[in-house]
């Protein structure tokens, strides 16, 4: 909604309601002026006509005159234009003395006639006024709810409910509200609005826990000079066979203080009316912590799945290569006299080598998880392409000195804002799964360039690429699919499932967490992760990072060379 | 004689793996498996090397590099998994030597003992004052570097860094301890300098930047200028 169709509505509820009609100057003024000119009448048409036609002039001049003045001084006037008429019209004039039953009956009706006129036109103002009150209620209520019932954070609307209130009371209004549905109520899981004392603090409190209406006329503590009203969102939650009190104390999300005048301490309706705003708004938190609690459980459902399928994968990969060590320790320690140097040399090596995958496995898995755990913290510091790069490429060849790796950097690269350690093990990664992947040989190229703002690292190779299907799935924790899968038999994971084996001689390996990790690394750094097939054929993964302006201290400068 | 190891490890198979590799290689090993008793160990040994894990289960590794750094210049090796990054780094600043990230191989750990015990007592004298890989001849002495016999411009601040590779060569010098050296104590913390001179440096003494051979990075820690060939 924008802010300025939210602030008219704003004030529109928080209009104050007028409890009585305000007795205005203007009111004073258009009375007198109907006595005024009733007067003018009777006095110009006094000769022309008969008394008893003058006597109906005066009736009409009070009548009108009740339709602004207040009650006491609509009677008053009465009383004294039927005695100024007595004195002005009524045979012998010139003094109060009356000469005929005729002239005495007639004086007795007009003035009877007039104060009940009277009477009833002020009674028929209180009513409008009534109704009119009512109405500004209602109205006050339902733009209330308008407001609240699309709204996705109520909580964001408290303001409006307390201004509500304090026009209704006539002074500030304190609001205390639950943050969250569920949890234990803490200064920390509520919103306070509004200023209080420390007495006025333990009774909101008081009444948020107990969801239980204080103060005059609610048959709690009714001596307090003011009124805690609870927030009631309805009992929905509350389980079965609850007491009421609890039930009660369930459905209550806030409180709301409202500081009474002295006088109206015990207005029912004014206290009906502002318990009902009140619910309005706990109604409204209430349905959107309902909702939360919904989302909530289903995420956790899903977190469990998630996570059960994420282990099941994860015993999977481990198990091969504890197989094969299994395997080639006990042949060592059982038929280690029978074999000769050259296999038991091969033995050895078969563990080393599973060892380090094992290692590398056990890392990105424990990377993964400290990624995704909330408020992962980075050790950000200014490292340089071409060094993150160098570590990365001699790694490399270290592990496979065999194979064509070729690193590109754009000259000028600016500096990277980026966390070396998990740079260098994403990359490390991509190059695994490249060399994994590719036949031997392919070669395998590391390119850095600037775009935009963005510094792009890809790994980039002319192997057969990655099917279309596939290029989400691969990034995904241990997907195995059956649709990717060939043959039937089960792949160590979606990456050697996907990539079709053609021309490879390595044992196939899958990346297991490998791209997974990456493309969280990259999401910790601002950065994103992606895929991209090759115009002749081949992948390029790609990492963006954010370009982060260097700091601006410049190394001292130096004197001349020597 | 033959030199004496102190390996504080605390996980057991892993303690005794290490203890016959290294008898076999022909060290004399004392071993500990906590803090305490590695104390009275290097207290009653005076080992020539300390091969130091830092998950301990009475304590951290760092107060007993404290007590010998407090006597001696014996070397120590840091040996740790990986998590503990910050821990290593510290250590590594408090002076320790060297740091291997379990798991390791005992190639590897016997190479960096052997940069270590060549260190031993450089603390206390400037030993390395000559560093020569193939074609590149550092002389500290007489402030020149040599490049297939040509002379290679350095400013002043290169040579300062290089020196200070030069002086540990073989082993890390954290980020810290070169911007200290180099820059001053109050410029811990603008790493972005050293990413410039690295990169300067390596422009004048790698063949290729890209793949270094000589200014190795350890990400996240520091520097190590590869071991020397003379």
């Amino acid at each position: 909604m924008p802010d300025n169709a939210a602030a008219t509505t704003t004030a529109r509820i928080a209009w104050p309601p007028p409890l009585a009609e305000p007795a205005s100057a203007l009111r004073w003024l258009l009375g007198a002026l109907a006595w005024a000119a009733c007067w003018a009448a009777m006095l110009a048409l006094d000769g022309h006509v008969d008394l008893a036609n003058q006597a109906l002039l005066l009736l009409l001049g009070g009548a009108v005159a009740a339709l602004w003045l207040p009650a006491s001084a609509a009677l008053l006037l009465g009383l004294l234009s039927v005695a100024g008429f007595n004195w002005m019209f009524v045979p012998p004039r010139g003094n109060f003395s009356v000469d005929s039953a005729q002239n005495a009956l007639l004086l007795g009706s007009l003035l009877s006639v007039n104060s009940v006129v009277a009477l009833l036109m002020v009674r028929l103002r209180a009513q409008a006024g009534v109704a009119r009150h009512h109405q500004q209620q209602a109205e006050q209520l339902r733009a209330l709810g308008e407001l609240l019932r699309d709204a996705s954070a109520p909580l964001a609307h408290a303001g409006a409910l307390q201004q509500a209130l304090a026009a209704l009371v006539g002074a500030p209004v304190a609001l205390l509200l639950r943050r969250e549905g569920r949890g234990p109520l803490s200064p920390d899981t509520v919103l306070a609005l509004g200023a209080t004392n420390a007495d006025e603090a333990a009774g909101l409190w008081h009444a948020l826990r107990q969801g239980q209406a204080m103060g005059p006329g609610t048959g709690h503590h009714d001596t307090m000079a003011c009124w805690y009203l609870p927030l009631r969102g309805g009992a929905a939650t509350a389980p079965g066979g609850a007491s009421e009190q609890s039930q009660r104390a369930e459905g209550c999300v806030g409180a709301a203080l409202l500081r009474l005048p002295a006088a109206g301490r015990d207005d029912a309706p004014q206290r009906a009316h502002a318990q009902a705003l009140c619910d309005q708004l706990g109604q409204a938190l209430q349905r959107v912590f309902a909702a939360q609690a919904e989302r909530d459980a289903l995420a956790q459902a899903q977190g469990q799945a998630v996570r059960n399928a994420l282990l099941a994968a994860i015993s999977h990969d481990y198990r091969t290569p504890l197989a094969s060590m299994l395997g080639a320790a006990s042949s060592l320690a059982e038929q280690g006299e029978r074999l000769d140097a050259a296999q038991r040399q091969r033995l050895a090596l078969g563990i080393v080598a599973e060892v380090q995958h094992l290692s590398r496995l056990t890392d990105n898995t424990l990377q993964l998880a400290r990624l995704d755990a909330p408020g992962v913290a980075l050790r950000l510091d200014w490292e340089s392409a071409e060094e993150i790069i160098g570590t990365v490429l001699n790694r490399a060849r270290r592990r496979a000195p065999e194979r064509k790796l070729r690193a590109r950097l754009e000259p000028g690269l600016p500096l990277l804002r980026c966390d070396a350690l998990l740079l260098t093990q994403l990359l490390d990664n991509l190059i695994d799964n490249a060399l994994n992947h590719t036949a031997p040989e392919v070669p395998v190229e590391l390119l850095v360039r600037r775009d935009g703002q963005h510094i792009v690292l890809a790994v980039r190779d002319r192997g057969p690429g990655v099917p279309p299907a596939a290029r989400e799935r691969i990034f995904e924790v241990f997907q195995r699919g059956a649709d990717l899968s060939h043959g039937g038999v089960p792949a160590a994971s979606t990456v050697a499932a996907a990539l079709p084996q053609a021309g490879i001689t390595r044992p196939q390996r899958g990346a297991g967490v490998g791209l997974a990790v990456c493309r969280a690394i990259a999401r910790a750094h601002g950065g994103e992760l992606r895929f991209r097939a090759r115009g002749h054929g081949g992948s390029s993964f790609e990492c963006l990072l954010p370009l982060v302006d260097a700091p601006s201290g410049a190394p001292p400068a130096e004197e001349e060379a020597r | 004689m033959s030199l004496h190891v102190l390996l504080v490890e605390d996980d057991r198979a892993l303690r005794q793996t290490l203890r016959d590799a290294l008898a076999v290689e022909g060290f004399e090993v004392h071993s500990a498996a906590s803090l305490a008793d590695a104390q009275a160990q290097a207290q009653h040994a005076a080992p020539d090397i300390v091969l130091l894990d830092l998950g301990l289960p009475d304590g951290d590794g760092a107060s007993l590099l404290a007590t010998l750094r407090q006597r001696l210049a014996t070397p120590v090796l840091i040996i740790s998994a990986r998590e503990t990054d910050a821990g290593k780094i510290a250590l590594l600043d408090a002076g320790a030597d060297d740091y291997l990230v379990k798991p390791f191989s005992i190639g590897e750990l016997l190479a960096r003992m052997r940069v270590a015990l060549r260190h031993r007592g450089t603390r206390l004298a400037p030993a390395i004052t000559r560093w020569q890989q193939d074609a590149l001849v550092v002389d500290l002495a007489a402030h020149r570097v040599t490049l297939a016999d040509a002379p290679v411009h350095l400013t002043p601040t290169e040579f300062k860094l290089l020196a200070r590779l030069v002086r540990s060569a073989g082993q890390v010098v954290t980020h810290r301890q070169l911007l200290t050296d180099v820059w001053g104590p109050d410029c811990t913390e603008h790493t972005h300098y050293l990413r410039l001179y690295m990169g300067q440096l390596r422009a004048k003494l790698e063949l290729d930047a890209a793949a270094p051979q000589r200014l190795l990075t350890e990400p996240g820690v520091g520097y190590r200028l590869a071991e020397g060939s003379a």
